[in-house]
């Protein structure tokens, strides 16, 4: 198992938004987390790399616990990338530099060598051309692509995707999720938090639905999608068709 | 009346002489000042409760006192219990103090201004914190800022006329003195304010300027 999560709780103040998840993600597997707004995904994807500290409960990635003493947890970070719904890609850098600071700055990566990489990422992401161009010219769609890239330079072993594709215009949602599709072929570890449910019914080796802090119901695809056993995700489904 | 400046043309490069004493010293306090913001506003951001409310404190009671005051503070009020600036220390003292609330403020404004979401990009990709704040967060900040800056240099800049309260030998004292040599009131203080006004402008222009090339984004 690369992610082990055990009894997670989580609270802002007095409202609590995680209660006690408990959840596996094994090398390779495509996880699509799905459920109502505000049911907690985000939080969930966030404690996975500690953007968010957690009230109780373990976290174990790639061997290490999240909260264990001597736990560095920007090593642990360097291994999980993240992808963001509001793509959050460097304004004041060009795409390139994007990509190329993490591997530079804390992977001690050349710059040649950071160059090159990024250059392949870029290729693999379908955005060659715009390697020295500033975001601000980019669509949503081709910024979001440059994040992925961007995650991918520290060559992670988990990719964790926070609805990646909800803030584009439709007609560039397909272009990111298919870089997607490409990544989980490749055998990549992801964890997709995502509104897309075709993308979850194709890729997906596994989906979780969530609601109201607690995961309700969890499965394969046709299992969650051809025949809901919960109430909750019987409604849930029905509303999005 | 009719307005005659021929009588004040041959005073003219002394109102540029003091023009340059207005400049300087708001050069100087601007830059003092602005390191010292830098310390306040890292105080104010940090960790640690008393640093907080020291800082806090100092802005407050700085924002909310006129500088005027503060210069009589300094010169009169230190010079009755021996502790002598002369004019050009107690204004250079008075104005970097003063400059140094307002820029602290300015910059924390600017980089909590910096989207969150930048932070946590940096984050997430395993930078610790003082690297994220030094290639994600710093530049965008100081974008942010640089308008309120050239806002605060001019003001700062106009300020700089409470000099003549104590003789500094700045522009509006120099005014002064030649409004009383000359009696040529309207025609001195306009064109006082005219070298006022260009200087502002030109600052401005300036900002402006750097603006589009440091940030090309
Ligand atoms: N930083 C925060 N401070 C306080 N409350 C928060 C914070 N972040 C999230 N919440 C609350 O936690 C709950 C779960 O939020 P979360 O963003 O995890 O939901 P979500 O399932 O991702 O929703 P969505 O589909 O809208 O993105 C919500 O009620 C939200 O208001
Ligand atoms: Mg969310």
């Amino acid at each position: 198992m690369i992610i082990t999560v055990e009894g997670l709780h989580k609270s802002f103040g007095k409202l609590e938004v995680l209660k006690g998840i408990d959840c596996e993600v094994s090398v390779g597997e495509v996880l699509c987390v799905i459920g109502p707004s505000g049911s907690g995904k985000s939080t969930f994807l966030r404690c996975l790399n500690f953007l968010e500290s957690f009230t109780e409960g373990q976290v174990t990635i790639g061997g290490h616990n999240l909260t264990g003493p001597k736990t560095n947890l920007n090593a642990v970070r360097r291994d999980v990338g993240m992808v963001f719904q509001g793509f959050n890609v460097f304004p004041h850098m060009k795409v390139i530099d994007n990509i190329m600071l993490a591997p530079m700055k804390v992977g001690k990566v050349s710059r040649t060598e950071a160059r090159t990489r990024g250059m392949a990422l870029l290729e693999k992401v379908g955005l060659t051309n715009k390697a020295d161009v500033y975001p601000s010219t980019l669509s949503g769609g081709q910024m979001q692509r440059v994040a992925i890239a961007r995650a991918l330079a520290m060559e992670p072993t988990v990719m964790l995707f926070d609805e990646p594709t909800s803030a584009l215009d439709p007609e560039t949602v397909g272009d990111v999720l298919d870089v997607m599709k490409t990544l989980a072929e490749e055998g990549m570890t992801m964890v997709v938090v995502t509104h897309e449910m075709g993308f979850a019914r194709e890729v997906a080796d596994r989906v979780l639905f969530m609601d109201a802090g607690v995961i309700v119901e969890e499965g394969t695809p046709a299992q969650i999608f051809e025949s809901p056993q919960h109430v909750r995700t019987q409604t849930f489904l029905s509303k999005l068709l | 009346m009719t307005l005659y400046f021929g009588d004040i043309l041959p005073y003219l490069p002394v109102m540029l002489e003091a023009l340059w004493v207005s400049i300087y010293v708001t050069l100087i306090s601007f830059a003092a000042g602005g390191v010292l913001g830098i310390f306040i506003y890292l105080a104010k951001a940090s960790r640690f409760r008393s640093l907080k409310l020291i800082s806090n404190g100092y802005i407050e009671v700085i924002r909310n006192t006129p500088l005027l005051v503060q210069l009589y503070l300094i010169y009169f009020g230190l010079g009755s219990i021996g502790i002598n600036f002369n004019p050009l220390w107690s204004v250079l003292i008075g104005m970097t103090l003063n400059n140094s609330a307002y820029t602290a403020e300015i910059f924390r404004a600017g980089i909590s201004a910096v989207p969150k979401g930048l932070r946590e990009a940096g984050t997430a990709l395993g930078m610790p914190f003082h690297q994220t704040f030094r290639y994600v967060i710093l530049k965008p900040g100081i974008r942010n800022v640089l308008p309120a800056l050239t806002n605060q240099f001019i003001v700062l800049f106009l300020f700089s006329s409470i000099g003549s309260v104590i003789a500094l030998g700045e522009l509006t004292s120099t005014l002064q003195n030649l409004n009383s040599q000359t009696l040529r009131t309207l025609e001195i203080f306009s064109v006082g304010a005219l070298l006022y006004f260009l200087t502002s402008a030109a600052i401005a222009v300036a900002s402006r300027i750097t603006e589009r090339l440091a940030f090309r984004w």
